[in-house]
């Protein structure tokens, strides 16, 4: 017997819970999270990066974290997202996203509860199987499907995803939601502006009651692979390597800042330059996780004498993979500056001054301009925050500066989950939620109606 | 080693064995009535000396986590499917449920083989049906939308348009002024088509000349739906038929203004975006504002406490007069009347009320000069007032609305002890006669008033003494009203006998002009006695007048026979203030009730009347 209290799981009546096995799956630019509903974490969460080899049989695909990471001659590694958040390549997302899901959820052939061992067989086993026969080979025939999608996702777009789940996964019910919303319900919120700070793009989602207001949504390219490119200008402003691991063989401790001393790997067919790009951004997302810190504020990092204080502070040591090592010490705050302060970005010939209104203050304050002042208010008491690189050491410290120092007479609250899945896979852990409700059945796209209505039942329905 | 005699001898003890085997022996004995108290550690039991402590620390046995019971096997579980009754399409979706329990005669396999043969059970899942809500929205005609909801500036595939988005989203206007997408272009190729439609060419020419783009603002929108609302409201339920909820909302409804609204929201918007600066300084003033007032409460306290000084205890002639005064007994005992008096104020205030709010008021109230009780304050009274600790902390005011959200209310004083509500409304049903109590309750028994309310709350009992009041005030007047008839009526007997009398010859004009007298007599008496029944009036006309019955007499008193039972005593309720404007408001319901009603007085000056008290009530 279980006293509840506040760590015990509420028993499924209290909160209207009827899990139907559903499978969540929430794409994005670096990773696809894809899980059952109902459960904390996804369960499988595999790189949106695919390799290509080309080879004389045409062009080979190969997916998974194994896969891509394999340093084979010929291998090109590609991303089937574009850079707005919005999939260019359906072709290969849909092959990474059933990959994802076929992977660690429902193997290859459809999963059958009967036969996995958990269950003893019986009777059961038969209706499934009969029920299951007409979709058999299909990926998804047996779990209804719920996908996410960015706020600004176009109409085309949409009907692609349940043209896919519905035809070629063969899923019974399909719904779609928008990744704002459903980080919000991830944090018990219904209302509230979402800041999702991802690696393709920056979001801000004012939603009221569970629906996105549209008008509201902004986005920036400012995030994840936009500090990385800092880092990256960073490193060559000071002559630092930038050596990936599959490169390294072997290495020798060496003084900071002395040359690395490390024994490299040949190749008789050197892997292409995407391979190696995406093998030092690994390196880079290290180098943002362990080193690099948002000035917390007052104040912008250049104003007054903030860098001076910066300088003060001591620096963080980090290891290249082939030795190479160095502290770091003010640097460290200027790679990540400029999501909140554009003129403090790194620039060079390719890389331009970002635009003023990309950076977070901005598309704060635009999307609440958006919105109806009586719910402004409100919004700004549930600023949930969400996505990879709001893990940046001291974000949250900054963004709230920031949404203090714009809205002084406002109570603005920042609602930062702690706990790092739950900040990098919110989106998914609200479908998690919603796709486990039993209120929620009644929303589902159901094949019978996709039959019917077609493809633009997706605008219909899901709002 | 030291050994265990040694040790004995160490402490003193008897060495010999016999002693020992007693030591031994006792040791149980004493153990055993002290009772082991469970789960608690017997080196900590052991702390608690001879008696246990009177709080069991912890006698529950120590569990953290309850023993698993066995449950006999496993359970069966089965993904069960079912279908949603909120869904017309029959998507059968699986969940993980029990497997209905075996029938005990059957063994395992027999189940298993039942489990395969049976037609796959649909479970039929009601179970979240209560989350489908549908909202209930006003819905028009088309031939209502023509007669009462045209507009010039939306057109009726935009209302429709309106409409359909406030039921998709709930009502929810930000959400429907930021979706609302209403294409004009689509509207145009429509419009075309409308007149067609409804054959109503100026309504297709009115959407026309609107430029194309047109951006709807919350309150645009608002003022839209409202107004059809209220419309529509007022079609179905005429407005004087509408119950007090029904008339708030409507009132409601016709009030938006959506100039208002939007000047509302600009200077919200302007104090969200106040600077920095400005927000500081007005923390700054607020919080020196609540210092002020916080200064101003005890600044407050203490000049009352000083008047209270200042104004010198009433002058005692005894006191003044000096010691001297109080020489006789009689002076004696006022003195100690007086002192008595004193003591008794200072026990009731010691023991009253809690200590906070309700203690302090009264204090106050006693501690001010003006008030009424002062004479009887002593010093000792003041110094206790002085002792009080400074002012409260202001006491959270609410505004109406407030207090009506949530349902709290103030008294002046409050009667001690508890009294049920429904006493109440019963109190008020009841008059000072039984004639008077039986006539409110048929009154409200006509208006269709059920004896026992079934909440009487305490807005409930204000509406129904609101309500006793007004059926009161309808009891006198048609009370006023019959004695008006009736002295009418003998007039009229007066002059047609008159007229007859005349017509006859004088002969009998003395027996006329007496039996006029006698008339006029009593109508006179029932002008100078208002107070007296009208049935009782009627009763004199009979008996004093037969003559004058016979032709009255279609009157017959039937409806009204309720109160035929003339007795005076009706009248004791009647205010007599209240008689002269009464008495005005009853001549002219009487007058438009004769002229439009005739016979069924009663009846219809009720009707009437308690049409008009309710739409007071509403109003
Ligand atoms: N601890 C960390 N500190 C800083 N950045 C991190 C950390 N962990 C992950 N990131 C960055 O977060 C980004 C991935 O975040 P996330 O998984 O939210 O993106 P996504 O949802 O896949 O992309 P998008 O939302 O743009 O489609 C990567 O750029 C990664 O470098
Ligand atoms: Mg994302």
């Amino acid at each position: 017997m279980n006293i509840p209290n506040a760590s015990t799981a509420p028993s499924t009546g209290e909160y209207a819970g009827d899990e139907i096995s559903a499978i969540v799956l929430d794409p994005g630019y670096s990773t696809t999270r894809a899980g059952f509903a109902g459960e904390d974490v996804p369960k499988s969460v595999c790189p949106s990066f695919y390799g290509q080899v080309d080879s004389d049989g045409g062009p080979r695909l190969l997916f998974g974290e194994n896969a891509i990471h394999n340093p084979l001659g010929n291998l090109h590694i590609k991303n089937p997202w574009g850079s707005d958040g919005i999939v260019e390549d359906w072709e290969t997302a849909t092959k990474v996203w059933e990959y994802t899901v076929t992977s660690r959820l429902t193997g290859t052939k459809p999963g059958d509860p009967a036969k996995n061992g958990l269950n003893e067989s019986n009777g059961d086993a038969m209706e499934v199987d009969i029920e299951g026969l007409e979709n058999l080979e299909k990926p998804l025939a047996d779990s209804p499907l719920l996908m996410t999608e960015p706020g600004w996702n176009p109409t085309k777009a949409r009907e692609k995803c349940i043209e896919i789940a519905m035809e070629e996964w063969g899923t019974p019910a399909f719904f779609l939601h928008k990744t704002g919303v459903l980080a919000a319900f991830a944090s018990g919120k219904a209302s509230g502006i979402i800041i999702d700070v991802g690696a393709s793009h920056t979001s801000v989602t004012p939603v009221l009651d569970g629906m996105v207001l549209k008008k509201g949504v902004q986005k920036s390219p400012l995030a994840g692979n936009f500090v990385s490119n800092q880092i990256r200008l960073i490193f060559k402003q000071n002559d630092i390597p930038l050596t990936p691991h599959y490169m390294v063989s072997s290495k020798t401790q060496v003084d900071a800042g002395a040359p690395a001393q490390a024994a490299y790997k040949t190749f008789d067919i050197p892997p292409s330059d995407s391979f190696r790009r995406h093998e030092e951004e690994r390196v880079l997302t290290e180098f943002k996780e362990s080193v690099v810190e948002v000035w917390p504020g007052p104040g912008r990092f250049s104003n007054g004498t903030n860098e001076e204080i910066a300088k003060a502070q001591p620096g963080r040591p980090f290891e290249m993979p082939d030795g190479w090592n160095q502290v770091f010490g003010a640097e460290r705050f200027k790679v990540a500056e400029a999501l909140f302060d554009p003129g403090a970005a790194l620039t060079d010939a390719e890389s331009s001054r970002p635009k003023d209104e990309h950076c977070i203050p901005s598309l704060i304050q635009a999307a609440l301009a958006h919105v109806d002042q009586d719910q402004r208010p409100l919004l700004l008491g549930n600023i949930v925050v969400t996505g990879g690189s709001t893990l940046l050491y001291k974000f949250t410290e900054r963004l709230s500066y920031e949404v203090n120092a714009a809205y002084p007479s406002t109570r603005n609250k920042l609602i930062a989950p702690g706990p790092v899945v739950e900040r990098k896979y919110a989106a998914w852990i609200g479908g998690s939620i919603l796709a486990s409700l039993g209120s929620f059945h009644q929303l589902w796209i159901s094949k019978k109606e996709y039959e019917e209505h077609g493809v633009n039942i997706v605008e219909k329905r899901c709002r | 080693m030291a050994s265990g005699r040694d040790v004995r001898d160490m402490l003193g003890l008897p060495v010999s064995g016999e002693v020992q085997k007693t030591v031994v022996q006792k040791r149980p004995k004493l153990a055993a009535p002290a009772r082991r108290i469970q789960g608690v550690a017997r080196e900590v039991a052991a702390l608690y000396g001879e008696r246990p402590p009177p709080v069991a620390v912890y006698e529950e046995k120590k569990s953290y986590r309850a023993k698993r019971q066995n449950t006999g096997p496993a359970k069966r579980w089965v993904q069960q499917p079912f279908t949603n009754q909120a869904r017309t399409d029959g998507l059968v979706l699986k969940h993980w449920r029990r497997k209905p329990a075996p029938q005990p005669t059957n063994s395992e396999d027999t189940t298993m083989e039942d489990g395969e043969n049976k037609e796959p059970y649909i479970e039929n899942s009601s179970e979240f049906l209560k989350y489908n809500i549908q909202l209930d929205m006003p819905t028009f005609t088309d031939e209502e939308y023509d007669a009462h909801l045209r507009s010039d500036d939306w057109s009726r595939e935009e209302t429709d348009h309106l409409f359909q988005m406030i039921k998709d989203y709930s009502y929810r206007w930000a959400i429907i002024w930021d979706r609302y997408d209403y294409r004009p272009s689509n509207n145009n190729t429509l419009t075309v088509q409308e007149p067609a439609q409804d054959g109503d060419s100026s309504h297709a020419l009115a959407s026309l000349p609107f430029p194309p783009p047109k951006t709807r603002t919350v309150e645009d929108m608002k003022a839209r739906f409202y107004e059809i609302s209220a419309k529509l409201m007022k079609l179905r339920i005429p407005e004087v038929e509408m119950d007090a909820d029904q008339y708030a909302r409507y009132d409601m409804l016709t009030k938006f203004d959506p100039l208002l609204e939007r000047n509302r929201k600009s200077l919200a918007s302007a104090l969200m975006n106040r600077s920095m600066d400005e927000v500081k300084e007005e923390e700054f003033l607020l919080a020196e504002l609540q210092r002020i007032n916080m200064a101003a409460n005890r600044l407050d306290a203490e000049r009352a406490e000083l008047r209270a000084r200042l104004e010198a205890p009433i002058p005692n002639q005894q006191v003044a007069a000096g010691l001297q005064s109080f020489t006789s007994s009689q002076a004696l005992q006022a003195l100690f009347q007086q002192l008595f008096q004193q003591d008794r104020n200072n026990k009731k205030r010691a023991s009253g009320t809690g200590p906070a709010r309700l203690s302090l008021s009264a204090n106050d109230i006693i501690g001010t000069p003006t008030s009424a009780g002062h004479s009887l304050m002593s010093a000792a009274n003041r110094r206790q007032s002085m002792a009080q600790p400074p002012p409260p902390t202001p006491i959270r005011t609410l505004a109406p609305q407030e207090e009506y959200r949530f349902n709290v209310s103030t008294h002046d004083r409050l009667t001690s002890g508890v009294s049920f509500g429904s006493d109440k409304l019963l109190k008020m049903r009841q008059a000072k006669s039984n004639v008077q109590t039986q006539k409110i309750a048929a009154a409200l028994q006509q208006l269709g008033i059920s004896d026992i309310i079934a909440i009487p709350t305490s807005r409930v009992g204000e509406v129904f003494e609101q309500l006793v009041g007004k059926v009161g005030k309808l009891l006198d007047v048609r009370k006023v009203r019959e004695k008006e008839e009736g002295e009418c009526r003998v007039l009229e007997a007066m002059k047609a006998k008159r007229d007859g009398v005349e017509g006859a010859g004088h002969a009998e004009r003395n027996g006329g002009e007496n039996g006029e007298q006698s008339v006029l007599q009593d109508s006179r008496e029932g002008h100078e006695e208002e107070d007296e029944d009208v049935d009782a009036d009627a009763d004199e006309d009979a008996d004093g007048e037969p003559d004058a019955d016979g032709e009255a007499d279609d009157d017959a008193d039937g409806e009204a026979d309720e109160d035929a039972e003339g007795e005076d005593e009706d009248a004791e309720g009647e205010d007599e203030s209240g008689v002269p404007s009464r008495r005005g408001t009853s001549e002219a319901v009487s007058t438009r009730a004769m002229s439009n009603a005739g016979h069924k007085r009663s009846a219809s000056v009720l009707s009437q009347a308690s049409s008009k008290s309710s739409k007071r009530v509403r109003k």
